[in-house]
């Protein structure tokens, strides 16, 4: 073939840079060892435990260092993208970013030759984005408050304040928050989408006036369900999963809950593309996704993942098949297309006093 | 005898006064570069960027639309009352730490910027923990009596105006010390020989010397509460939307640049009013006829 | 007395400032406190306006005890170094400043703070600024400021030592001609023993926190109480000797009679230099020595010689020059010298 020749000679004169041809690696050898990979995720407790699970793996297989950045930031990646020379090799992407990144073109699509995303679930397989774990928006409550399985469940019963009194809170932000309102107005989870904004702030305003706290960081509801500023709160599982392994009285309700996937992306440009792919490969390996899910309760999407872990942790799992069944996916597209709007109307109804 | 240089003595009194301004221009060059640098051309770049593609609909949208009016006028309403509070919380301890001695003056010096030392993330989750319903100062007040139920002192206004306080107290004290410091004593002196009580001396001649200080505390906490995101996003439970807070918004979460720099530059023009207004008053009150 | 001060102790630590004065001022008089720097004059005068309580003694102003009444109360006007002028308000309300402190009626207010700047001939300044007059201005302004209330004493702290020196003089004598004209009894306050010599009714001359001696200016410097008096005020050649039966021997210019009464025994003897003659008038003179020249200053209406005895010793001579005089030796001339006895004066051994 006479094109590839060509590219091969103009790769290998140096003329091209080699990461413009990607994804053609299956052809020929693979590129030369870089002595270090950089790898930019969320930072915090989250980066000491990508590098147990992931890390120390990719490390150990193929003698390349990885060096951990964060925070998360798309500004900070189109403007790597836009300069030609992202320090990145992967990069976790927001969640609502993830189709931007995609549209955008600040990421290389995922070379399946390399990623082997066979046994994944059809939100697992996508060109450009790795999903790496599955984590969810679910419903947190005082276990001695609500004790022996007597806590809302569902958004229906959590905006029933009769029943279920006591403070409540939720995020300051309309993601989440709008389907939830919707399901509790007893919309089926099938049909959220595309939601109905008026009909959801109609049902918010009537939980408005028991929500005693908007938290606008994660480790907000966990906290304040410790100090029992609430009762009730919505907050992220893995939050409530640290809680229920420290047995704090908080325990989590997965009916409802918003799933949402992280992506992970190999920024456009970037010189290790392909040792980028075989880092994704690794975070594929479910014995290490069961490693990180263990810790974080995080789990990744492969199928397999489960069996790894301890059996009294499962139920835990978002990603455990009886959770799986209750939860709906968050559309990010539909997010991705109304999240400003829904945004500015979030902040508007913020600031009606009542 | 005439210099060869210059015909006159003027002239040559001119010549070396030009050249000591431009040899004092010059020692000020570096920091006027670093300013143009760092402050001037990113302010130029946001102003351009909020006119980009030559269209004001985003001014217009930041200073009509009632949602951003309203959240401009809250901002400005809370950094005014963070800046009274720290006001009348610094006055009295500048006043005495210009009054201590060495050694009142280095631990107070010490108590003040002690705070300095954690990250304001940490201070924030602090008064959390302080002020929650079950927090420490709840529960010491319910233990002695004194209340029955929780004050609500965490999630609203309250808990911003004490989180925002503790941060930008030092902001006030020192201005406002330093102007004290430049109070010569024999002025109180001289005020009390001539027979004012010590409260009238200090009305009348200390506490009007010390405004420039008072001044520049308030001009600094006044602009920096307007930037304040974190702490009033955590102690207001999202009760509280300050303005830095939409800001901060339109910037990360949907990357709107043009819009972020509209709303930042109505900001910029609202806190550059107020400062003027500011530094007005004090000066009518320095030279005010009694 | 207008003023009274009994006994005053002050203490800093270990160290006396004041170690027990006693001084009394007559209604109407300006007397100076002339002292060196460190010799406790200032220390004296916060205990008298009120900034610094002393341990012992006590405070009178007209009969009445002020040691422990706070500033405000003691109705003393003051003149700082600094004149401490309040630089936010215009001299006009500076100088209301008292005044409005003791409540009087505006009307009133007006009239005296116009009566004040009349005074020190500042009429047309009432509206500027401190900072907008010069040295001599600013310090007229707080000489109105300290007087306008009628304060039953002027406390003046060294008021000129920032000003040059021709309008240090012209200010001296205004100041002295308001003092006299109000009869305002003043306690002035310098280290400058020139000023203390023109301006004062009394001086008492300060050092190591105690008055060393108090009277008039023209017999302090004549008659001196003790060493350090004679040699801070004004100039002086100190001479060493034996008194033996009524003479003493002195290096140089043999034995000179003493006044009567004097015992024997080490003598200190003070002549002031312009007591000391040169050249041909000293034939007639008792007390005769020869000298050579080490310099000569020439002052206007007088020269200053220093000179250097055979014995060794120096002296200081003052020559009063009229326009006709010749010029003064030169330096390396050899003169004649001598000193009438009467001109003498014993200082005390202290």
């Amino acid at each position: 073939m006479p094109v590839i020749t060509r590219r091969g000679l103009l790769q290998a004169s140096g003329l091209i840079v080699p990461s413009l041809a990607a994804p053609a690696y299956a052809q020929g050898a693979p590129p030369s060892k870089p002595d270090r990979i950089v790898v930019n995720a969320s930072g915090g407790a989250m980066a000491n435990f990508l590098r147990r699970a992931y890390f120390a793996d990719f490390e150990r297989e193929h003698g390349i260092r990885v060096i951990d950045t964060s925070p998360v930031d798309f500004g900070k990646l189109r403007a790597m993208v836009n300069s030609g020379n992202p320090e990145w090799t992967v990069t976790e992407i927001g969640g609502q970013d993830a189709d931007r990144a995609r549209e955008m073109n600040l990421v290389e699509p995922i070379d399946t030759s390399i990623v082997d995303l066979s046994k994944y679930p059809a939100i697992g397989r996508q060109s450009h984005i790795f999903v790496g774990s599955a984590y969810s928006t679910v419903l947190g409550f005082r276990s001695d408050v609500f004790k022996d399985g007597s806590h809302p469940k569902g958004w229906a019963e959590f905006w029933d304040v009769a029943r279920f009194p006591g403070a409540r809170s939720l995020r300051n932000h309309p993601v989440d928050n709008l389907e939830f309102a919707l399901l509790a107005d007893g919309v089926p989870m099938d049909k959220l989408y595309p939601l109905d904004m008026d009909r959801a702030f109609r049902k918010l305003d009537q939980i408005r006036p028991h929500i005693a706290v908007w938290w606008s960081t994660g480790a907000q509801p966990a906290q304040m369900l410790v100090d029992k500023e609430v009762v009730l709160a919505t907050g992220w599982n893995g939050r409530f999963f640290e809680l229920a392994k420290k047995n704090a009285p908080v325990g989590s309700e997965f009916r409802g809950g918003s799933l949402k996937s992280s992506a992970w992306g190999i920024p456009r440009g970037t010189r290790h593309a392909y040792w980028g792919q075989k880092f994704l490969q690794t975070m594929t390996n479910p014995k290490l996704q069961a490693i990180y899910a263990t810790e974080l309760s995080y789990a990744g999407l492969h199928p397999d993942t489960v069996n790894y872990v301890a059996e009294e942790l499962r139920p835990l799992l978002p990603t455990a098949p009886a959770n799986l069944a209750q939860q709906f996916w968050l559309d990010v597209a539909w997010w991705t297309e109304n999240g400003a709007r829904a945004q500015e109307r979030w902040n508007r109804w913020m600031l009606q006093r009542g | 005898m005439s210099s060869p240089r210059a015909e006159t003595p003027g002239a040559n009194r001119r010549l070396m006064a030009r050249r000591r301004e431009a040899g004092l221009l010059l020692l000020g060059l570096p920091a006027l570069l670093l300013l143009a640098l760092v402050f001037a051309w990113p302010v130029l770049r946001l102003l351009s960027l909020s006119v980009e593609g030559g269209t004001l609909a985003h001014f217009e949208k930041a200073a009509l639309d009632g949602l951003y009016v309203t959240v401009l006028l809250d901002s400005l309403r809370i950094a005014a009352l963070v800046t009274a509070i720290c006001l009348a919380l610094a006055y009295p301890v500048a006043f005495w730490l210009s009054r201590a001695g060495r050694l009142g003056l280095a631990l107070g010096m010490f108590a003040l910027l002690l705070p300095f030392w954690t990250s304001v993330l940490v201070r924030t989750y602090a008064w959390m923990v302080l002020l929650g319903r079950n927090g420490i100062v709840n529960r010491m007040l319910r233990d002695a009596g004194w209340i029955e139920a929780p004050l609500p002192l965490l999630h609203n206004t309250t808990g911003v105006l004490i989180g925002m306080v503790h941060v930008l107290l030092p902001y006030m004290v020192l201005p406002i010390y330093a102007a004290l410091l430049r109070v010569d004593p024999d002025l109180s002196r001289a005020a009390e020989g001539l027979g004012a009580p010590a409260w009238r001396s200090f009305l009348r001649v200390t506490f009007p010397l010390s405004l420039p200080g008072v001044s520049a505390g308030c001009a600094l906490v006044f602009v920096l509460s307007l930037g304040f995101f974190i702490t009033p996003a955590l102690l207001g439970g999202g009760h509280v939307i300050m303005i830095s807070m939409l800001i901060e918004q339109q910037v990360r979460e949907f990357l709107e640049w043009p819009f972020a720099a509209a709303l930042s530059t109505v900001l910029l023009l609202a806190t550059l009013a107020i400062y003027a207004l500011i530094g007005r008053l004090t000066r009518g009150a320095r030279l005010a006829t009694p | 007395m207008q003023l009274s001060v009994t006994g005053i102790i002050r203490r800093f630590g270990p160290v006396a400032a004041l170690g027990g004065v006693d001084l009394d001022v007559a209604e109407g008089e300006f007397l100076t406190i002339l002292g060196p720097s460190g010799s406790g004059k200032t220390t004296l005068l916060k205990a008298i306006a009120g900034f610094e309580i002393p341990d012992e003694g006590a405070v009178r102003l007209g009969g009445q005890d002020v040691t422990l009444a706070p500033p405000r109360s003691r109705e003393v006007g003051m003149v700082f170094q600094n004149y401490a002028l309040f630089p936010h308000m215009s001299v006009a309300q500076n100088i209301a400043f008292p005044l409005e402190m003791r409540r009087r009626p505006r009307a009133e207010v007006r009239e005296r703070v116009a009566e004040a700047l009349r005074l020190v001939e500042l009429d047309s300044f009432g509206d500027r600024l401190p900072r907008q007059l010069s040295g001599g201005q600013q310090q007229r302004v707080a000489l109105a400021r300290a007087i306008v209330f009628n304060p039953r004493l002027l406390l003046l702290d060294e008021p000129f030592g920032a000003l040059d020196r021709k309008l240090r003089e012209s200010l001296q004598l205004e100041v002295r001609r308001l003092q006299r004209r109000l009869k305002l009894t003043t306690l002035f306050i310098t280290h400058d023993q020139e000023e203390a010599l023109i301006m004062s009714d009394r001086i008492a001359v300060m050092d190591k926190g105690r008055i060393q001696q108090i009277g008039l200016p023209g017999e302090l410097y004549a008659r001196p109480a003790s060493r350090f008096v004679a040699d801070f005020l004004g100039e002086s050649n100190l001479l060493e000797g034996r008194a033996r039966n009524g003479v003493a021997e002195l290096a140089g210019f043999g034995a000179v009679p003493l006044p009567p009464a004097q015992p024997d025994g080490k003598v200190t003897l003070l002549l002031r230099p312009e007591a000391l003659r040169i050249g041909a008038s000293t034939a007639a003179l008792p007390c005769r020595a020869e000298a050579v020249v080490l310099d000569t200053v020439f002052l206007g209406q007088s020269a200053k010689l220093r000179l250097q005895l055979d014995g060794g010793t120096e002296m200081l001579a003052r020559l009063p020059l009229r326009p006709s005089d010749p010029p003064p030796p030169p330096e390396g001339s050899r003169v004649a010298l001598g000193f009438a006895p009467e001109d003498l004066h014993v200082v005390p051994q202290g």
